[in-house]
């Protein structure tokens, strides 16, 4: 045996077979550096084993308690569930409204990004017409968003399963800071309107305002079917 | 030491606990807190680095337990299964933190790039506060893969199990680990 085929690992945990075992300590016998090397990992192991044991602060089961009461019950809801058939209905409608809303959300946004990626010259545009049909677009996608979050908040408001209150302040802080991002991406595109630079950041914008909304409405799916971990994996998302 | 697979009693003990903790049952998640704070904040303070950044760590992960105890169907111990829950968050924290530094991470499944073993270093005593130092200079995964071994005392494969990884994968980070301390010992020395 020589130094690169020593079971230096295994030789330092004490793990080999009585034959390895008779081998590696006739290696040790003849090379000194093989020989301090196991007995200086011997050391770092035999110190770490001996290092002193952490406690937590006496107060911390205190501090993770009060943050338990602000929790849902673990496999309790994660939004309130609806009670009654008709509570049922309504979030259900919820649900379809709310995709509905994406789906035709998305489509001038599918269409405008197939537009700049079309082979076939596509007719030419001026300056002004361009804009106007980016606005139109735009404005017929936000009117159907606003339209969808209205009545999901009214339905919140209404139904006594209303939204867990850090779900909706969570989902409400995404939006606000999609919702300016839109802002931003639409003020830039007003300065320079041939810029597809500004026109991709605008879309981008309102395709991460869909796929927030899309994982609403999921959200609320896998509730209904009662997917509790499906629905904590959601829950992760949109906290995020 | 926990084992990773549960035995029928102990199984059975974890179910129990788990389920109480469930249904809400008053002093259960203290229970569990009781059994299992104590070799947990020992593990996140020496991956946190620090005292303050260890009492978040062990917070989110008593936290993320509460959330995700319905999600513990027994395969592992509660142990192993608070651990893993702890290391995920741990290095999750640890690498999005070298992110922002723009740090590069390093893979547990990376291909095996043990230091070379100089013979240089004859360490015959080792200074705790150097020693700390030294774990603390460690890449994340090998930190934990470390820890987990030579600190906790858990074995390979239930470090493995822990970390999501093979246990070949645990054995050779140790083995680095033990050599990098080695490395920055000596060169204190």
């Amino acid at each position: 045996m020589n130094c690169h085929e020593f079971p230096l690992a295994e030789c330092v945990d004490g793990t080999l077979s009585p034959a390895d075992e008779r081998a590696a300590d006739r290696h040790l016998e003849g090379c000194p550096a093989c020989r301090a090397l196991v007995a200086d990992l011997r050391t770092v192991r035999a110190a770490a084993f001996t290092l002193d044991r952490r406690q937590p602060p006496a107060d911390l089961l205190n501090r993770i308690q009060s943050r338990l009461t602000s929790e849902p019950a673990p496999r309790g809801r994660l939004l309130a569930w609806p009670n009654t058939r008709g509570a049922w209905s309504v979030w259900l409608a919820a649900a379809a409204a709310l995709v509905l809303a994406t789906l035709i959300g998305v489509m001038p946004l599918s269409r405008s990004a197939v537009d700049t990626t079309e082979t076939e010259p596509a007719p030419a545009l001026d300056g002004t017409a361009l804009v106007d049909s980016v606005e139109a677009d735009l404005q017929a996608a936000e009117a159907h968003y606003d339209r969808a979050i209205q009545g999901l908040e009214q339905i919140a408001r209404t139904d006594s399963g209303e939204l867990d209150p850090q779900v909706a302040a969570v989902l409400q802080k995404n939006l606000q800071v999609v919702d300016q991002a839109i802002d931003e991406s639409r003020a830039a595109l007003k300065t320079q309107p041939a810029s597809s630079r500004a026109q991709d950041g605008l879309f981008e914008a309102m395709r991460t305002k869909v796929a927030l909304l899309q994982q609403t409405v999921e959200l609320i799916n896998e509730m209904r079917k009662g997917n509790q971990a499906e629905a904590g994996r959601l829950m992760q998302n949109l906290s995020r | 030491m926990a084992s990773s697979k549960p035995s029928g009693d102990l199984r059975g003990a974890d179910l129990d606990l788990a389920a109480r903790i469930k249904s809400g049952e008053t002093g259960a998640f203290e229970s569990l807190y009781g059994q299992h704070a104590g070799r947990l904040y020992n593990l996140v303070s020496r991956m946190a680095g620090s005292s303050a950044d260890a009492d978040d760590l062990l917070q989110d992960v008593f936290l993320l337990a509460y959330r995700k105890i319905g999600s513990y169907r027994g395969d592992a111990s509660l142990g192993t299964w608070l651990y893993r829950l702890a290391m995920n968050h741990c290095l999750d924290v640890l690498r999005s933190r070298q992110a922002r530094m723009g740090q590069v991470t390093e893979s547990m499944d990376e291909p095996d790039a043990v230091p070379v073993a100089t013979p240089a270093p004859t360490l015959t005593t080792v200074n705790r506060i150097d020693l700390e130092r030294a774990i603390e200079s460690l890449p994340p995964a090998c930190r934990a893969a470390f820890l987990l071994h030579d600190v906790e005392g858990f074995g390979h494969n239930e470090v493995g199990d822990i970390l999501g990884v093979s246990e070949g994968t645990s054995k050779s980070q140790v083995h680095k680990a033990r050599l990098r301390i080695r490395a920055h010992l000596g060169s204190r020395a």
